[in-house]
């Protein structure tokens, strides 16, 4: 029983990253019809700032928290206005090369000026050992990392269900072309929306720091269960992203407990499976013809 | 004469790549007017509003609004200068609920109608405001389309097929409705296959076959030969 | 997935190209003058950009290159080699990058003798080419026992170490100091799955228990609900088998699950280089056996500070390794008088070495280079007095315990 606990909590923990990127994935997604390949370089991005910042200027990992996602809604803004913006008129496909050339270009380049064998990164005080509650001894990171994902989501929850802003984006993740036909210029939300979705994988990324390798890799392996989580939960919506990576990150630590040898496959057959009874995902729609 | 024509379209030709759909269409539309565009499925209706909300590029001709040529502006511009589009499909939100669907786009023009307004008009989406968009039925769905570029005070409503799919009951309050808005001096361009219901809402029709407009009648003679439509359209 | 596709056909084309490319090289030289070529060649074929660069990559060049000083100013104008060149490849840890770079080393840039090559399958593959192009091989960054087993061949040396010493290193010594019960974690791929055989020998030959063999995915980053059931059994100590990047994340998590206190940690492969890229807190009491470690003594700290002279870091066991691994091919040549293969392996064959490299070590029969190797556990950060002085050194393991006797699936 308690070991069952600590898995489920371990998959919660793991399942927060997987839906604070898969948030942003989503949001792009639907905004922008952009599937964006360098999320998972982004999240890396997220971690090795964490890093950097902490050997460089001493950054705590609270202070962090906020810093890096600002720094990473920059790069965003960049990605978008420099390169994403003018490929947006072609088919996806341009944009997906683009994004899948740029996570290639950005992994080089970490690993041309931070090397391969990863960045340290201090524990965070008050992060370590265990809490007890009861005869129960739960990591006191990855109830921090459960809790923290859940904030973060939902707080992403109230900005896209209470404000007009999230009215414009939820609209215009559905369906762009009727909502411009609607008379909102959803043009103008392209860009902060792009900076705000690679925000969140940096916040991925700073989340992960203490507690993974600080790799330029880390991104790659992340950025494929990434694009199972949205088939889960369906490309373009919302809710589907994060209740997908919260599922995901149980089905992965339930797997690895009860049947390791099959750990990693089980995602890819519970996608298989949506897929297959479910083609546009949990919460997607179908396409009306 | 001129001068009142709210929509005018001279000469318009549309393409899905290298297929024509449309071919040299003019017609126009005048103040609190409401003007029918019949024709088979395929005849092109749906491409011809979509090409007067610029949501379909590929075309030549011109399309004025309100004596403004419109060009190449944008969807969002063209909804904003008072054109108000109800897709076929109705367009709603499924991740929006009932007052967010009628709140989202923004008001453009003074005489568009307050929320009260709108829910006086339809006391049924008054009732269901917090529900989420889809959970209505088809004809509520209809009304809250329509309802919603009301709000917005577009001057001329795109209705793309508005009676499909509903019960004759339904489709009676619709048409009160489009002599509602008539009514209030606000003109409609109505994409429609059901001839009945064309002829008891519309003043002037359009006839389209194969992208090109075939004929152009008045109300009287359109209920005159109603038969001969029908059999046209392989009603 | 996706992204292997365009990377493969570049691979394949590329290889496709060299390999032609190969074929109108000519055929190897004869030996008719003392030299080949009026020259010794040394390729060094090793990982320049990936997960290994650090570990060895381009520093391992350097360190071939003081070697190559070193013998000429022993030797002086009395040096057979007088010219003696490094050629250098990235074989990006791919087996099919490393036969061909092998092939274009041994054929078109007429190398004498290849250094190094990490990554297992790779180093399999240059020690084929090797014995078909009969020029010399020297791992030293590859641990398969292979090299000196069922693929052994007379043109290749193992220099450093392999996965059976690592065990019996790691596991005979852990055990005998107490750590008899063990749970094994361990990736789910061929080196994984040898080293988690050969440690699991090695614990209960010595008298220990391994309770649980624990599979994990590999590359994976998230080991926590494997740590969870690794401790499940409250064993003395749980053994990693992971490397690289994967070994990072389980270290990470198993602290931060609060392990330390509960079971020593033992790992089956560590650089030193994992521990500085880690912070050394994160590994602080782990224990691990490392061929050589640059602060063990006087000799071995001098050598390290003429490298860091030229390179601005330490070294690992790979550099020095590479050092000594080409000292004692130039040497042998010198002996030889010749670089003509057959004669420099009979130079190397049954030599007694002790360099700052190799103590009692000596080339055996089955071209397994054996010499003493190091419990070493890793350093709390408090007793750590400089950058890099990471490793306490709790035991030496002698020259003749160390490593495994010659394997009778060696017919050379």
């Amino acid at each position: 029983m308690s070991a069952f606990v600590q898995y489920t909590l371990q998959g919660l923990a793991a399942g927060g990253f997987y839906a604070l990127a898969a948030l942003g994935l989503a949001v792009i997604f639907g905004v922008l019809g952009v599937v964006n390949f360098s999320h998972g370089a982004c999240y890396m991005l997220g971690a090795v700032a964490a890093a950097v910042l902490l050997d460089v200027v001493g950054m705590h990992f609270w202070v962090a928290l906020v810093v890096v996602p600002i720094l990473l809604f920059v790069v965003g803004v960049l990605m978008e206005r420099l390169l994403v913006r003018w490929l947006l008129r072609l088919d996806p496909l341009y944009n997906f090369l683009l994004t899948f050339g740029l996570s290639l270009i950005l992994v080089d380049v970490v690993k041309r000026r931070y090397g391969v064998s990863g960045l340290p990164y201090e524990r965070p005080a008050g992060l370590d050992g265990q809490l007890h509650i009861g005869a129960l001894g739960l990591s006191t990171y990855q109830v921090f990392a459960c809790l923290f994902s859940f904030l973060i989501c939902g707080l992403v929850w109230l900005l896209l269900t209470r404000t007009r802003v999230g009215m414009i984006v939820r609209a215009s993740t559905e369906d762009a072309e009727r909502t411009r036909a609607l008379g909102i210029n959803v043009g103008r939300w392209v860009t902060p929306v792009f900076g705000f979705g690679i925000a969140l994988a940096g916040l991925a990324g700073v989340m992960a720091a203490p507690f993974r390798a600080i790799t330029a890799d880390m991104g790659s392996n992340f950025v494929i269960i990434l694009f199972a989580v949205v088939v889960i939960g369906g490309l373009g919506s919302i809710l589907g992203a994060v209740v997908a990576g919260f599922l995901v990150g149980l089905v992965e630590a339930y797997g690895q407990a009860y049947a390791p040898a099959f750990a990693q496959v089980v995602i890819f057959v519970l996608m298989a499976g949506v897929v297959l009874f479910r083609p546009a995902g949990l919460f997607g729609r179908e396409e009306t013809a | 004469m001129l001068e009142n024509r709210v929509l005018e379209i001279d000469g318009l030709s549309a393409w899905y790549g290298e297929a024509r759909v449309l071919t040299d269409v003019s017609l126009s539309v005048h103040e609190g007017e409401v003007v029918t565009l019949v024709g088979r499925n395929g005849a092109g209706k749906t491409t011809l509003l979509r090409s007067v909300m610029g949501l379909h590029r590929q075309i030549e001709g011109t399309v004025r609004f309100a004596g403004t040529e419109l060009g190449r502006r944008s969807p969002d511009a063209r909804a904003r200068a008072g054109l108000g589009w109800v897709p076929d499909d109705r367009g709603i939100y499924a991740s929006l609920t009932v007052s967010e669907n009628l709140l989202l786009p923004p008001v453009v023009h003074p005489d568009g109608w307050s929320l009260e307004q709108v829910y006086q008009a339809f006391p049924v989406l008054a009732d269901r405001r917090s529900s989420m968009g889809t959970q209505l039925s088809g004809g509520e769905q209809q009304m809250l389309a329509i309802a919603r570029v009301l709000r917005m005070g577009s001057r001329l409503l795109l209705l793309d097929e508005p009676s499909e799919g509903l019960a004759p009951v339904i489709v009676q309050r619709i048409g009160a409705i489009i002599r509602e808005i008539k009514a209030a001096g606000v003109a409609v361009l109505l994409v429609e296959q059901n001839v009945k219901f064309a002829a008891t809402v519309a003043d002037r029709h359009y006839l389209l076959a194969q992208g090109r407009v075939v004929e152009s009648l008045d109300n009287d003679s359109f209920q005159a030969r109603e038969s001969e439509l029908l059999t046209y359209l392989g009603m | 997935m996706r992204s292997k596709k365009p990377a493969a056909a570049v691979a394949a084309a590329v290889c496709g190209s060299l390999a032609l490319a190969a074929c109108g090289g000519g055929g190897p030289s004869s030996g008719g003058g003392k030299l080949s070529n009026d020259k010794v060649v040394l390729g060094l074929l090793n990982d320049q950009s990936g997960v290994y660069k650090d570990l060895s990559g381009p520093n391992a060049k350097i360190a071939i290159q003081m070697a190559i000083d070193d013998y000429k100013a022993k030797y002086g104008a009395k040096a057979v080699a007088k010219t003696i060149e490094i050629v250098t490849a990235d074989h990006q840890n791919k087996p099919d990058i490393a036969n061909t770079k092998a092939q274009e080393m041994y054929d078109r840039q007429n190398a004498d003798v290849i250094l190094d090559v990490p990554t297992s399958s790779a180093a399999l593959a240059v020690a084929s080419q090797a014995k078909a192009k009969k020029k010399l091989f020297i791992d030293v960054t590859a641990g398969t026992t292979k090299l000196t087993g069922s693929a052994c061949n007379k043109y290749t040396y193992a220099w450093a170490y392999d996965t059976a010493m690592l065990a019996k290193g790691t596991g005979t010594t852990v055990v005998k100091k107490g750590g008899k019960s063990w749970s094994i974690v361990y990736p789910d791929y061929a080196f994984g799955q040898d080293m988690q055989k050969s440690f699991t020998k090695a614990v209960t030959d010595a008298g220990g228990t391994v309770q649980q063999n624990i599979p994990t995915p590999f590359p994976n980053d998230n080991f926590a609900t494997f740590i969870t059931k690794a401790a499940s059994t409250n064993p003395k100590v749980i053994g990693i088998m992971a490397a690289g990047g994967d070994l990072i994340n389980f270290v990470k998590q198993y602290n931060q699950a609060g392990m330390q206190s509960k079971a020593q940690l033992a790992v089956g492969l560590m650089f030193i280089t994992d521990i500085h890229s880690l912070g050394v807190d994160q590994f602080a009491g782990t224990s691990f056996t490392d061929p050589w470690y640059w602060n063990l003594d006087a000799k071995n700290r001098a050598w390290a500070d003429k490298f860091q002279a030229k390179t601005n870091t330490r070294p690992s066991f790979a550099h020095a390794g590479n050092y000594s691994a080409a000292m004692n091919y130039l040497e042998a040549v010198q002996a030889a008088g010749t670089d003509a293969s057959e004669a420099v392996i009979k130079a190397l064959d049954g030599k007694k070495i002790n360099d700052i490299f190799l103590r009692n070590g000596e080339v055996r029969s089955d071209h397994r280079v054996i010499h003493d190797v190091y419990l070493a556990k890793v350093k709390s950060k408090n007793q750590v007095k400089e950058p890099w002085d990471y490793e306490q050194i709790v035991e030496t393991i002698p020259a003749a315990d160390a490593f495994e006797p010659v394997s009778p699936d060696c017919h050379m």
